[in-house]
């Protein structure tokens, strides 16, 4: 196995990924405004009974939805290449088609996790002092919640390169993105919590429970502010996800750029 | 002499160019569906009965119709990205050969801006009108022509950044770090009696705050105003008289010399 032009490919589109200053911009600004403006504020006018501190259960929330824009984003440069035949170019570079798919998915697997950095070190500190114990994860805890978050943008990363590979049409890819994106973001636990949910769509409960957000945001959750307790179907569909996703987004992906 | 047969036509030419941003149209659609059918709704079961008292009863009537503000703010404010485009493709150098003066050009311009978001944004709001129910339809009629004038002040606030920064890098991180505050500080998404004391100021004088409550007096949501109806209409009138002049003043005086390249 070649690991160098792997590693190219990932340092290509890693580069990529800090051309789009406005993007970054706008979305940090975002995150930062979500959690020091909204949650400070919907903190004051949450029950306490269904949530005892707002702030404090929307850090870990905060984290991976981070996480999964940034590594959604590789999939609106694919479908550009794809329909401006960019693609084209990258298949007359010396590097096996696997490799190439590998490379792709790997990177946008790894700009969500150096995208959510800062943002998980910032959720540390406001959970350590948010918490009555000063909750601090343990070093195997701590090494459990960075792989489930890896895994997360890995699968988030072949999730969007499989969708932006499944047409040519910008508004259809367009469209479906937009679905994928904000179903998976509103019907998962990242802004609520399950039983809340559960009271008003209960038709959604079984997708919120198993959205692979809720899982990396209740697994964080459990590990940083011990609740809700650790479930190892959680670590379970995290995998699943990624392994679906990694496996579908190299075969469509490797299938489209022969075309 | 200014005509208005000109200007309109500088307007009509921009609501036919929103219909190329499809990519904006669709994913926005999609995130106000999404905003009120999955968040909304969810987070309604959320808050203290005393919130639900103080936001008129329901905050999920409260919260639409912030959210088709918030909307309305960030569809308006596509304007400015137009006349960098414009201006990167050499479309300016056009406009300024077709025989409308450039007084009417910029008016123009203010006025598609403004008109283009509201004809956009008017189906989803007459969607929440009607979850929300319309008691006094007179009412409603001034709140919504002031959503008129305040798409007409967005636009105005957007060419004045537009034409005020040379860097199409520098407006386009300045609009995501202002789209971002503007609407969470304001009552878009919860009323100013539960901010914080530091973010209340802010929100007392910033216009998406104006827009909301006065669009909530409309539809008869009186009780989860924050602001009183006159002082509401007072600020979307200043803030869209100060920015239709500034924007009409400074595109004017840019587009003279070749200032926009």
């Amino acid at each position: 196995m070649a690991v160098k032009p792997i590693l190219t490919i990932v340092e290509r589109d890693f580069k990529y990924f800090f051309r789009y200053k406005w993007w970054v911009a706008g979305m940090v600004s975002m995150n930062l405004a979500d959690l020091f403006i909204m949650a400070v504020v919907y903190r004051e006018m949450v029950n306490r009974n269904v949530i005892k501190d707002y702030f404090v259960f929307f850090a870990p929330g905060l984290t991976i939805t981070a996480l999964f824009a940034a590594a959604f984003m590789i999939g609106r440069e694919i479908n550009m290449e794809v329909r401006r035949e960019i693609s084209h170019y990258m298949l007359s570079l010396p590097i096996k088609r696997w490799e190439l798919a590998t490379g792709r998915v790997l990177a946008g697997g790894l700009r969500g996790i150096i995208y959510m950095a800062p943002l998980l070190a910032t959720t540390l500190g406001i959970t350590y002092f948010g918490t009555e114990g000063k909750i601090f994860p343990g070093p195997l805890e701590f090494l459990t919640i960075l792989v489930t978050l890896f895994l997360v943008s890995l699968g988030t990363s072949g999730l969007s390169i499989a969708l932006a590979v499944s047409t040519i049409s910008f508004e259809k890819y367009i469209t479906a993105r937009g679905v994928v994106y904000y179903l998976l973001f509103f019907c998962s636990t990242v802004f609520y919590p399950i039983g809340l949910i559960e009271r008003a769509l209960p038709q959604l409960t079984l997708l919120a429970r198993y959205n692979p957000l809720s899982c990396g945001a209740d697994l964080s959750r459990a590990f940083l502010l011990r609740n809700p307790p650790f479930a190892p179907y959680m670590l379970i569909d995290i995998a699943l996800y990624a392994l679906i996703f990694v496996s579908v987004a190299m075969f469509a992906y490797m299938k489209v750029i022969q075309k | 002499m200014t005509s208005l047969r000109k200007v309109w036509v500088v307007a009509e030419r921009d609501i036919k160019m929103f219909l190329r941003y499809k990519f904006l149209l669709i994913m926005r659609a999609i995130w106000f569906v999404s905003q009120i059918a999955l968040f909304g709704l969810i987070v309604n079961h959320m808050f203290q009965t005393d919130v639900q008292a103080a936001v008129g009863g329901s905050y999920f009537n409260y919260y639409a119709a912030g959210i088709i503000i918030a909307m309305l703010y960030s569809t308006t404010v596509f304007i400015g990205y137009d006349i960098y485009e414009e201006a990167d493709h050499g479309v300016v150098e056009y406009l300024l050969s077709v025989p409308v003066s450039r007084k009417e050009l910029v008016l123009g311009r203010s006025v598609g801006g403004g008109l283009r978001s509201f004809l956009y944004v008017g189906p989803m709001m007459l969607f929440i009108l009607y979850l929300i129910g319309i008691s006094n339809p007179l009412q409603l009629l001034v709140a919504l022509l002031s959503l008129f004038l305040f798409a007409f002040g967005v636009a105005g606030f957007s060419i004045t950044l537009a034409v005020s920064i040379k860097s199409s890098d520098r407006f386009d991180i300045l609009m995501g770090v202002i789209d971002a505050l503007i609407v969470r500080l304001s009552t878009t998404l919860y009323p100013i009696a539960y901010m914080p004391p530091y973010y209340k100021g802010v929100a007392l004088i910033n216009p998406l705050t104006f827009a909301a409550d006065f669009f909530r007096w409309g539809a008869g949501l009186e009780s989860a105003a924050s602001v009183p109806p006159i002082l509401a209409a007072f600020g979307i009138v200043a803030f869209s008289s100060i920015f239709t002049f500034l924007g009409i003043v400074l595109h004017e005086r840019r587009l003279e010399g070749g200032g926009w390249r």
